[in-house]
């Protein structure tokens, strides 16, 4: 199976940039649906309801938004998920790891809209709040793919960089964390998938973002203010996905 | 009024979102099943069709959840049919990529034996690969109930069904008597009805699994 899959994934070529037609397929698509959206939003006559939200300084203002939330979900994600789940995946820490991963599992049945609202009863509406549901949703996907990711490394190389004489900190940075880059940045990938899609959730909770064009065109039965909401958080989501992707192409350690 | 007494004395309207939450979220694995199996299965033999139909299912599991939903609605408005449409396209993904991984990653000889039997194409698919490749397809199923389930609570926003709509009710009345109740009892309702869709699929998957595959090393 191991062999199978290793000759089955594609060769890449040893250039230093691997950017190939492949990769141009997302943003070419995504610059598509925006011009479709901006010629078919052009021909409606848009009545004072529709112009107060679609105008280029509130759909800025709504990027603006969007993007912080999500954007400051995952670096917390990033600070928090990956240290706890290098120390969970050391050897002592084995019932810690028998415990994040069925708290993982069962974490993805939360549905998202109501840690959201759960949050703010906590600590009432705004930005913070969404961070915090944001965070709390996506930290285990990351966590366990960083956990998962550190645990496969083969003993037989740590063995052997022990052997050549690393220390324990040393075997981490140089061999285990780097091995395992490739599973922790396909887990990063989601939780930034994961975390822009929620953050449309955010807008329920008076955090912003293009939820609230989404929310208010469906409020005011303003049709085309939910569509460009929506148009636009599904192409920021696929030009997000598509970044992640070129950054696990480009971040892979060489060898690999 | 405690969480308890706020459950007894809403069990109706509770219980009966939950059984719709369930019914919509059955509904929409079912058909996604179809699909996404049919699709496996013609997709497996052809790289081509493989990689485009796992890539659209990727592309589709990308968008957020609000945003299909509510663009859904000029084309087929509010409630039940965008509701199981979103959930279905959703569920699809794991169950394709499981299929198709559990149908190519078969051992050639077993298939090779059964043509060697001679068992037709179709034989061979429903006496040999599909009982082989069952239990990651039912993995793949499984994973797609999980996600779908929660994708459900959002559902409420555009008058779907289900437990989600408990709550949106306690978001709209945030702050007054029984709104953290009613947001708790829709939270953790959803998480009640994942462990039991779990529990469902592990008990089926027991049921299920050729005896031949049992055996656990």
């Amino acid at each position: 199976m191991t062999a199978e899959t290793l000759t089955a994934t594609r060769v890449r070529p040893l250039d230093r940039f691997p950017l190939g037609p492949r990769h141009l397929i997302t943003p070419a698509a995504v610059c598509v649906a925006l011009l479709a959206l901006y010629a078919w939003v052009s021909t409606l006559e848009l009545d004072s309801i529709e112009q107060r939200s679609l105008n280029s300084s509130v759909l800025l203002a709504k990027t603006v938004e969007h993007l912080e939330m999500a954007l400051a979900a995952t670096a917390l994600v990033v600070v928090i998920a990956i240290p706890l789940g290098v120390l969970a995946s050391r050897a002592r820490n084995r019932v810690a790891a028998t415990v994040i991963l069925t708290l993982g599992n069962l974490g993805q049945a939360v549905p998202s809209i109501g840690l959201l609202v759960l949050c703010t009863f906590i600590m009432g509406v705004g930005f913070r709040t969404a961070l915090v549901g944001l965070v709390a949703y996506a930290v285990l996907p990351v966590l366990r793919n960083t956990m998962v990711g550190v645990q496969q490394v083969d003993p037989a190389l740590i063995e052997a960089a022990r052997g050549m004489g690393m220390t324990r900190g040393q075997v981490l940075r140089r061999v285990e964390l780097k091995l395992a880059v490739p599973t922790i940045l396909a887990g990063l990938r989601t939780a930034l998938v994961l975390t822009v899609g929620v953050a449309t959730l955010g807008a329920f909770v008076a955090a912003g973002g293009y939820g609230e064009l989404i929310i208010n065109g469906l409020k005011l039965n303003r049709v085309p203010v939910t569509v460009v909401g929506g148009v636009l958080t599904a192409c920021i989501a696929f030009l997000l996905d598509w970044l992640g992707g070129l950054a696990e192409d480009l971040l892979k350690p060489r060898g690999m | 009024m405690s969480f308890g007494e706020y459950v007894t004395s809403r069990w109706d309207t509770i219980s009966l979102a939950a059984a719709e939450h369930a019914l919509a979220v059955a509904i929409a694995i079912a058909l996604a099943t179809v699909i996404g199996v049919g699709a496996g299965i013609i997709g497996h033999h052809s790289p081509r069709v493989r990689e485009m139909s796992i890539a659209a299912a990727a592309a589709i599991l990308t968008v957020p959840s609000l945003a299909l939903l509510t663009l859904l609605i000029p084309l087929t408005g509010l409630g039940w049919k965008s509701t199981l449409l979103a959930l279905t396209v959703y569920a699809l993904l794991p169950i394709i990529r499981n299929t198709v991984t559990g149908l190519s990653g078969l051992d050639a000889a077993t298939v090779e034996a059964g043509r060697g039997m001679g068992l037709t194409r179709a034989r061979l698919l429903l006496k040999v690969q599909l009982p082989l490749a069952w239990p990651l397809i039912l993995t793949g199923i499984r994973v797609s109930t999980q996600m779908v389930i929660g994708i459900a609570a959002i559902a409420a926003f555009v008058d779907g069904p289900g437990l989600g709509n408990q709550i949106f009710e306690g978001l709209s009345r945030l702050g007054s008597v029984n709104s953290l109740n009613a947001t708790l009892a829709g939270t953790l309702g959803i998480v009640v009805i994942a462990v039991l869709f779990d529990l469902f699929f592990s008990a089926v998957r027991h049921l299920t699994t050729p005896r031949g595959l049992r055996v656990r090393p």
